[in-house]
């Protein structure tokens, strides 16, 4: 992990492998370059004299709705213990129903004891309650497993990929560039972290989706440094801490635009962060199944 | 009454009637604690005396009346403090004694503070013997689906032996072994899965401390909100929105077991 911190201090200011910048910096470094003045409630260093700016991330999750599809393996598996099972089992009561009046059919054939035997049971054969169940079965439609969402592979759809989990990204415009990441918020003096990464889900969402944060330590963290033009003697770079949620209810499609939020599952994180991000062995929060 | 060795002339004075009280129980106990039960009539006599208070010597009358055997078995008592039997002055102060107290009838029974304690103290341990008698026999309430109905362990519903082939044996037998090997994978994977959170977290933590003492110590902190945590498992097929189910009438016939106590 220190590897990649070093090559970031030699980075030039538009090395692109840092994906993290402060917005409120970047502005600050715009605005006027020469002044690299933080904003006031951080320049007084609120971490206790530490280097380190605070930032609380959300890894907000959607776990899966229906379960994975079964490997070949799990499929032969499978048959043959049902076959084992049946093999062992005894004969249950519509079993031996079909037993007695396959035998049954089988005398009438044989011209023996014709009329006798009729009045005995019923008319109802067991083929013909089997042919009902079946029938009512196929009135029964699911709901299928590949959805609409999975055709048209639309990003911002939470029905998509159902049996996976799904993080939420957002974009957001670091400098003079757009990139995914993580919804984070800087901390605040007087709140804990878990209490910043709400506040982000709550700046990000407006109030209209509810998750369940696992717990009050994070699950990850990222540290990184800010490129030579952008730093004070206050704050040489950033800590984020990541904090694990898990989505129960709403949706962000009312609170952001189109384009700029995205659930995305395990394999796809590749195509959305960089790479130098993802190979960070504590970003192993993303260890999910 | 005259127990062996106890000299003729008439029943000793009110002094030597409690010393012989007190030797009496003494070495009454003595015995008993000795020989736990050496015989059934001394047993029967022991019981007696025990459950009952303690008698003076009238007690030991109303034992040698019942079993004449009992008077071998009774103590020889030894007067290790009568004053000397020989002395004139005992006579005469028997003498007197004879015509002050009135000794035709029995004297009377005292209940000795010791004994009801001696009573509640066996009648707890026999109530500790039930008590424990009770608990052994709790019963535990029985799991339906593992209870076979007899009506399946009848000859006609025995399924025909399957004839299994060499072959699908044998490839029954190799697929389980290449399960075996698939869930250790499956096993070791998630192990380190979970390492490799745990791992991270630790980290974390790790470099939160160094940042600022007071976070680290509000980020372990236990979250009491967090459990109870109830969370739905996934289905085989999503749910369909606006779903109604079937009507139909059901007879609830699951059986409650409620526990009852017995108290005596």
């Amino acid at each position: 992990m220190a590897a990649p911190m070093r090559k970031m201090l030699h980075g030039t200011a538009r090395s692109l492998e840092c994906p993290w910048r402060l917005r409120t910096l970047c502005a600050a470094a715009t605005a006027a370059p020469a002044a690299a003045a933080t904003p006031g409630k951080s320049a007084a260093s609120p971490n206790g004299g530490s280097p380190w700016r605070l930032l609380g991330a959300l890894c907000l999750q959607r776990p899966p709705v229906i379960s994975q599809p079964l490997s070949p393996l799990q499929v032969e598996m499978a048959e043959l213990l049902e076959q084992i099972e049946v093999e062992k089992s005894r004969y249950s009561d519509h079993e031996i129903r079909a037993l007695e009046e396959a035998q049954r059919l089988e005398r009438k054939k044989a011209d023996i004891y014709d009329s006798d035997d009729d009045d005995e049971k019923d008319i109802l054969l067991v083929q013909d309650l089997e042919d009902t169940w079946e029938q009512k079965f196929l009135q029964f439609k699911p709901e299928p497993r590949v959805t609409e969402a999975d055709k048209k592979n639309d990003q911002t759809s939470l029905h998509r990929k159902l049996d996976q989990n799904l993080v939420l990204l957002v974009k957001e415009k670091l400098g003079d560039q757009e990139t995914w990441m993580l919804p984070y918020a800087e901390w605040q003096v007087g709140e804990t972290l878990r209490g910043t990464a709400e506040r982000a889900l709550a700046t990000l969402s407006q109030n209209s989706v509810e998750a369940k944060f696992l717990g009050n330590a994070p699950c990850g963290y990222y540290k990184f440094k800010f490129p030579q033009a952008f730093r004070t003697e206050n704050s040489i770079g950033a800590k984020v801490f990541f904090f694990k949620a898990l989505l129960q209810s709403g949706n962000l499609s009312q609170a952001r635009k189109k384009n700029d939020h995205a659930w995305v599952s395990k394999e796809e994180l590749g195509d959305y962060l960089k790479p130098k991000y993802l190979a960070q062995k504590t970003v192993a929060v993303f260890q999910f199944a | 009454m005259t127990p062996q060795g106890h000299p003729a002339p008439g029943p000793p004075d009110s002094q030597t009637i409690l010393r012989w009280k007190e030797v009496r129980t003494g070495v009454r106990a003595t015995r008993v604690l000795n020989s736990g039960g050496s015989g059934g009539a001394w047993d029967a006599g022991a019981e007696a005396e025990a459950m009952a208070a303690l008698g003076a010597a009238a007690r030991a009358l109303a034992l040698q009346g019942r079993s004449g055997g009992l008077r071998a078995c009774l103590p020889r008592p030894c007067w290790p403090h009568a004053p000397g039997r020989e002395s004139h002055l005992w006579a005469t102060a028997l003498l007197s004694l004879r015509a002050a107290l009135p000794v035709r009838g029995e004297p009377l029974r005292k209940k000795k503070k010791v004994d009801p304690r001696k009573e509640q103290a066996a009648k707890d341990r026999l109530k500790k013997k039930i008590k424990k008698l009770e608990k052994v026999s709790q019963e535990l309430i029985p799991i339906e689906d593992f209870i076979t109905p007899v009506k399946y362990l009848q000859e006609e519903r025995q399924r025909p032996e399957p004839e299994v082939p060499f072959e699908v044996s044998e490839r029954r037998t190799l697929l389980m072994k290449k399960w075996t090997l698939y869930k250790q994978q499956e096993a070791e994977a998630e192990q380190k899965k979970i390492r490799s959170m745990l791992e991270a977290q630790q980290e974390a933590l790790r470099e939160l401390r160094q940042e600022s003492e007071l976070l680290y110590q509000a980020a372990i902190r236990r979250d009491d909100s967090l459990f109870p945590f109830e969370k739905e498992g996934p289905t085989y097929t999503p749910a369909t929105p606006g779903y109604q189910a079937p009507e139909g009438k059901y007879n609830d016939v699951t059986k409650v077991y409620v526990q009852v106590v017995h108290k005596r």
